[in-house]
């Protein structure tokens, strides 16, 4: 089985890596390019562990052929913040310990991106739908919520 | 009173940074040079002897290193929950897992291993192996595996040694004799007004944490496994694999890379066998393997909670004061003992407290049965035992006619009441948590509705209960730290437990540095590895901020002792005058006299002195206390349920890092409500899971989530590290029932079986009534 | 004896599953190997998709959006070594509307529909239907044609689309061809359309008029992420408390979603009150291919029909203005 020549722009740097055909974005992210920060939780699209954002929409990668990204852009994890300068919503999950096991926390964060990305001032209604599709078994949710509706103050603030 | 400096502070977690940059290692993670994967050949049968097992072609194949089936593994029985190995004499573990063996117990059941150097060739090799089955008849149902006709699911003589033979089958261990209690029933009984009998189901569900389950095992030359797990018990775990084995202790290392996905329960021990599996693998390969268990696996191959079945009879007098309470318990175990043994104790210890009654027995034991494992899970028979408890005291209270606030506020035990649990009940914040939370979801508005008004009805219910704050003196149970001061000022603190997302590696720092006057910054905690730290039982019971906590406080004052000793004489001053605070010892009558701890270190360390010392106190245990409440509107049409508002109060002696307690208590919520309303566990009749993947089983998701108010109560609890009780698992203990006491408002009738799914409540509608009511059954019931 | 069965009959309420899929051989997790993709495409007009398709023989397939596909793949439904993207075709990523027609793309995502203001005040049965699916990340990838050809009984897209009398356009080899979305369905899990040689590349349907309301409704066991135990999409014709005409479809109902005309008969020109919906309603529970299956038993679908069927029709009454 021969591996393709997967072309992409990766947290905004041009990324060329060999795939196999059948492999999921998931897959060639946490294998291929080692970035484990996107996590797997049940590789059937039903848990949300691995939302990456695509072209500005978040996404499952790990149900999203690799290839199916070529010429396009994909943000993951690692992409987002650093330890000196936070996004603001990873601000306001440490200042809120809005985690606890941590194991949804980047998928979580990247479906607050993309929402704060396209909508600056989320209701309460438009992050329960970003998240909806993230499941989290410790947390109970509030605390994310919460975290998320304060950090899209915050953005606002910046800006305005 | 000193205000505190960091006890009782929400600062940010110090896994905060990795866990929000995706920069956190998790047993998924994990990538050794050289690595293997590895994957499990699982019995399609729930009841199956092995007749021959052929691995050649599987191993023939290239890339293939290593394949292990019964053949091939030490016939050493251990049992792969830290269960049997913290038993407390005389009491016996039970021990009745082999690594892998010839018969197959339940459809999952592990019968092959195979390692390769991709996964996809482990795949195919798995599918090269060629195993003919007798197939056997299965049991699925406890009433019916206990028959003496039923299947027996371990004939072996080894499993049985040291345990009594009982007339019914596949007992799992030890029973528990109807002697767990107090008094005399037949004359509570007697002086009891009314006695009313009900029988409760409570379905099995899953801890389903994010994280499957798996584990990394690396080997050395000298035959030295170092094992990346997501264990919540790293030192039982260590034990585990060495019995597994043959090994030596000090031959295995299991270690948190550091991070675990959330536990629940479902690793105190092995993560499912894996720990075993990758370990043999790789003695086998001498390469590391990795086994990651997939999401569906995860829900077939590791424990579950215990399916509960319950009668509760219990005199009551006309004024509602309880004279008598029997409860009796079976269990439904699954093919393998993990914590079967213990479960239904627990269920006895944690329910029988709550309430004030003279008179009380319980009895109760678990059956195997060709399921899944039945093992622990948040609560560990706590929520069982409260829903049904909490739904009679609902039902008696509604007989009555009184109020059921007013009924438990009656009854709930005091400080000093003699309780059947072998530790004092001393303080008790449940009467603050019931009004506290009465007021908050606002109990005076609860009426009946009317019933023919409207096909949406409201109701409002409550639960009540407690726990226990670490697993003393029921398990062996103990925390050992050690601590070191380094030239630098700041305390290396090493404790065995694992942060399993309970923030456990933020809040024992906290007490640290309370103790010792620094900087939460200063202390510098290595933990979750067995290598490098002493002695811990680990994550479990509700008990790592009290034991733990309390081992940390010991610890600190005594290193905090041994330095203001070596600060006196550097300082030539009285050591009573000497305290330490931000960092820095200082005179309490002079402030310009002061020196740093690193300078102390430093200056120590060239007089060849450094301080060191071990922290570890006797175990002692405490009862938390919980109210929940709960506010929902039923749609009678379709019998599905929407809950309005919840509001947990409680008691928790001291919140060391508030946020995290809330968060502890909200996750407890979700789970709740799943385990109430949504989370199905059932099994078709050859004994297959149908709700084995994360598509299928309905955990709940942020829309399912109503309005959540936590209460904090602080009842000092003077056994408890800055009076600390448990709350880990509390959180989820009187959830369910106040769920369904809120429905009973709402619609007059009574499910006495959780998940109250749609269709169930629809049915009992339809029918006026609940599903089991009153005690009609015999079998359950007869001594 | 007999209660305690029945009362044990409550917990073990043995349903069973209506897939089939994956039980006692496939334990343990073992992907099938056989299905190995070799080859990933893009073509960049419909015309070179089928072009590809043809000259691979069957061999290859059509991937949108993917997020039913890839699952299936995993599972063996289809078996193929190579897959055909088609998202780089711009022209099938519009909504239009051309007179009284709305004409959605074949790549247009639930996402997109359920956000359109233009599908939201025209047809807002199908803005609902596909804000239902799963979740975001799945609506921001699945398309309405994917649901379509997926053919499952109860797909929420698939069903509001055949409550508008929705046509697809069909391109293959042999050309192209309108059909109705309803008759799209070979039978159970099986399209019509083979995406081994043919896609679909535009969905349309009258925009809904004056006196014309629509209405979907889900029933389902949590309030995501979830399969629907039924789903209703119903639009109706009223004028002056009289039912003109009304198209429903109840899924699952039948291996194959469809308008139930019976019903529409029933209808047609009655008042609108209480009791011809509840009649409507009740036959429609009384003729139905009841399925049991993991979200819930005969006898709870059964009921359940009845007030979904009510549920969606009083809805989609109140809706028109």
């Amino acid at each position: 089985m021969e591996k393709k020549l997967l072309h992409f722009c990766l947290n905004g740097e041009e990324m060329e890596v060999q795939v196999d055909p059948s492999a999921s974005l998931m897959d060639v992210i946490r294998d291929d390019l080692e970035m484990t920060g996107t996590k797997a939780g049940c590789n059937t699209g039903d848990c949300g562990a691995c939302t990456v954002i695509l072209d500005g929409e978040a996404v499952r990668s790990c149900i999203m052929p690799a290839l199916h990204v070529m010429d396009r852009n994909v943000e993951t994890i690692e992409g987002i913040g650093s330890p000196d300068n936070l996004h603001p919503v990873q601000e306001e999950f440490v200042e809120s310990s809005a985690f606890q096991c941590g194991y949804c926390t980047p998928g979580m964060i990247m479906s607050a991106k993309a929402l704060l990305d396209k909508n600056p001032e989320p209701t309460g209604e438009d992050v329960r739908e970003a998240i909806a599709g993230n499941l989290c078994r410790c947390t109970g949710y509030k605390k994310i919520e919460e975290a998320f509706l304060s950090a899209a103050k915050k953005v606002n603030s910046k800006s305005s | 009173m000193k205000e505190f400096t960091v006890v009782g502070k929400s600062i940010p977690r110090r896994d905060a940074l990795d866990k929000v940059l995706g920069t956190a290692t998790y047993t998924t993670d994990v990538k050794l040079p050289g690595m293997l994967y590895a994957k499990v050949l699982r019995s399609p049968h729930a009841h199956a002897k092995v007749i021959k097992i052929d691995t050649s072609k599987a191993k023939a194949l290239p890339g293939v290193k290593a394949v292990l089936c019964h053949l091939d593994i030490p016939k050493n029985l251990f049992c792969s929950s830290a269960a049997a190995y913290v038993t407390t004499p005389p009491v016996k573990g039970v021990v009745d897992q082999y690594i892998f063996e010839s018969t197959a117990r339940f459809i999952g059941d592990e019968i092959a291993a195979v390692a390769a150097t991709s996964l996809a060739i482990a795949e195919k090799a798995l599918a090269l192996i060629e195993v003919e089955y007798e197939v056997l008849p299965a049991v699925f149902d406890p009433f019916e595996a206990m028959k003496p006709e039923s299947p027996t699911l371990h004939t072996e003589p080894e499993k049985k040694e040291g345990f009594p033979e009982y007339p019914e089958n596949n007992i799992v261990g030890n029973k528990i004799p109807p002697v767990i209690g107090m008094g005399d029933l037949e004359v509570g009984f007697k002086e009891a007004d009314y006695i009313f009998e009900n029988t409760y189901i409570v379905d099995a569900v899953k801890q389903a944490q994010l994280e499957t389950h798996g584990a990394v095992a690396d080997i050395n030359s000298e035959g030295k496994l170092t094992i990346y797990s997501p264990s919540q018990s790293l030192h039982p775990t260590k034990r585990i694999v060495a019995e597994a084995l043959g090994l030596p202790l000090s031959q295995v290392r299991v270690l948190n890379p550091p991070y675990s996905g959330g536990g629940f329960g479902g690793r105190i021990g092995c993560s499912a066998k894996s720990e075993v599996i990758t370990a043999a693998l790789a003695q086998k390969a001498r390469r590391p393997v990795k086994l990651i268990l997939s999401r569906q696996e995860d829900f077939i191959a590791s424990d579950t909670r215990h399916e509960t079945f319950a009668t509760l009879k219990t005199g009551v007098k006309k004024d509602g004061t309880l004279t008598a309470r029997f409860i009796k318990v079976i269990m439904n175990g699954g093919a393998y003992a993990s914590w079967s043994q213990d479960a239904p104790g627990v269920l006895a210890s944690t329910a029988m407290p709550v309430y004030r009654c003279p008179n009380s027995m319980f009895e109760g034991w678990t059956v195997y049965t060709n399921r899944t494992s039945a093992g622990a899970m948040r609560g560990f028979g706590n929520p069982q035992g409260m829903f049904c408890v909490e739904s009679q005291m609902d039902e008696i209270a509604h007989a009555l006619n009184m109020d059921p606030l007013e009924f438990r506020l009656k009854n709930i035990s005091r400080p000093g009441d003699a309780v059947p649990v072998p530790f004092p009940l001393v303080t008790t914040g449940l009467r603050d948590c019931i009004t506290q939370g009465a007021e908050k979801i606002g109990w005076s508005r609860r009426v009946e509705p009317d019933r023919q008004k409207s096909t949406k009805l409201r109701g409002m219910g409550m639960g009540v209960g407690s726990h226990v704050s670490c697993s003393h003196p029921f398990h062996v149970d103990y925390s050992t730290c050690q601590l070191i001061l380094q030239q630098d000022g700041s305390i290396l603190y090493s404790t065995g437990v694992p942060d399993i997302g309970t923030g456990t590696s933020t809040t024992l720092p906290q007490f640290v540095a309370e103790v010792l006057g620094v900087d939460i910054s200063m202390v510098k905690i290595v933990f979750g590895d067995t290598q490098s730290t002493p002695f811990e039982v680990g994550s479990h019971a509700s008990r790592t901020c009290y034991a733990a906590g309390k081992a940390a406080i010991a610890g600190a004052e005594k290193i905090k002792k041994e330095i203001l000793e070596y600060a006196a004489d550097y300082l030539k001053l009285p050591e009573d005058d000497l305290d330490i605070a931000k960092g820095m010892v200082y005179s309490l009558s002079n402030d310009n006299v002061k020196v740093s701890l690193g300078e102390i270190a430093l200056q120590a360390h060239l007089k060849t002195k450094q301080f060191s010392c071990i922290g570890t106190v006797p175990p002692t245990n405490a009862l938390p206390w919980e109210a929940h409440f709960a506010e929902v509107e039923v749609d009678t049409e379709t019998g599905q349920v929407e809950i309005i508002q919840l509001v947990a109060a409680h008691d928790v002696g001291k919140a060391i890092n508030p946020a995290i307690v809330e968060g502890q208590i909200e996750g407890a919520l979700s789970m709740g409500i799943g385990f109430a309303l949504t989370e199905q566990y059932q099994i078709d009749e050859n004994g297959r899971q149908l709700y084995d993947t994360y598509h299928k089983y309905m955990m709940p998701t942020v829309m399912d989530m109503p309005p959540m108010e936590t209460i904090i109560v602080e009842e000092h609890e003077p056994s408890g590290p800055f009076g600390v009780r448990g709350v880990g698992e509390a959180g989820l203990v009187p959830t369910a029932p106040a769920i369904t006491n809120a429905i009973f408002n709402a619609t007059g009738v009574r499910v006495n079986q959780i998940p109250v799914t749609p269709d169930r409540l629809l049915t009992a509608l339809k029918n006026q009534k609940g599903i089991s009511t009153v005690r009609e059954d015999e079998e359950i019931y007869a001594e | 004896m007999k209660d305690r069965d029945e009362r044990r009959a409550c917990y073990l309420t043995v349903r069973k599953e209506a897939t089939g899929y994956c039980l006692g051989e496939n334990i343990s997790g073992i992907r099938p190997v056989n299905n190995m993709i070799n080859n990933y495409l893009f073509p960049e007009s419909t015309l070179e998709a089928v072009e590809m398709l043809k000259s691979l023989n069957g061999e290859g397939r059509i991937i949108a959006g993917g997020t039913d596909l890839v699952l299936d793949l995993r599972k063996n439904k289809f078996v193929v070594s190579s897959l055909v993207d088609i998202t780089k075709i711009d022209s099938l990523k519009n909504i239009e509307l051309t007179g009284d027609k709305i004409t959605i793309g074949a790549l247009v995502t639930h996402a997109q529909v359920a956000s359109s203001r233009l599908i939201k005040d025209k047809a807002s049965v199908l803005a609902k239907a596909a804000g239902s699916v799963g979740c975001l990340q799945i609506r921001n990838v699945g398309t309405l044609a994917g649901n379509v050809v997926s053919a499952l009984p109860a797909a929420d897209a698939a069903v509001a689309l055949i409550a508008l009398e929705a046509e697809a356009e069909v391109v293959g080899p042999g050309g192209s061809n309108f059909v109705r979305v309803e008759d799209l369905y070979e039978r159970l899990f099986t399209s019509k359309v083979d995406s081994n040689s043919q896609l679909i590349t535009k969905i349309s349907f009258n925009a809904l008029l004056g006196k014309q309301g629509s209405a979907y409704v889900r029933m389902t066991l949590r309030k995501a992420l979830a399969l629907p135990i039924l789903n209703a999409a119903a639009v109706v014709s009223v004028s002056n408390g009289t039912f003109d005409w009304v198209k429903i479809v109840v899924a699952p109902t039948n291996p194959i979603p469809t308008i139930c005309k019976e019903v529409g008969k029933m209808l047609a020109g009655a008042q609108v009150n209480n009791q011809t919906i509840s009649e409507a309603a009740e036959y429609l529970s009384n003729n139905a291919v009841i399925v049991e299956d993991i979200r819930a038993n005969k006898e709870y679908r059964k009921e359940m029909i009845k007030v979904i069927t009510k549920r969606a029709l009083e809805e989609a009454v109140a809706a028109v203005s």
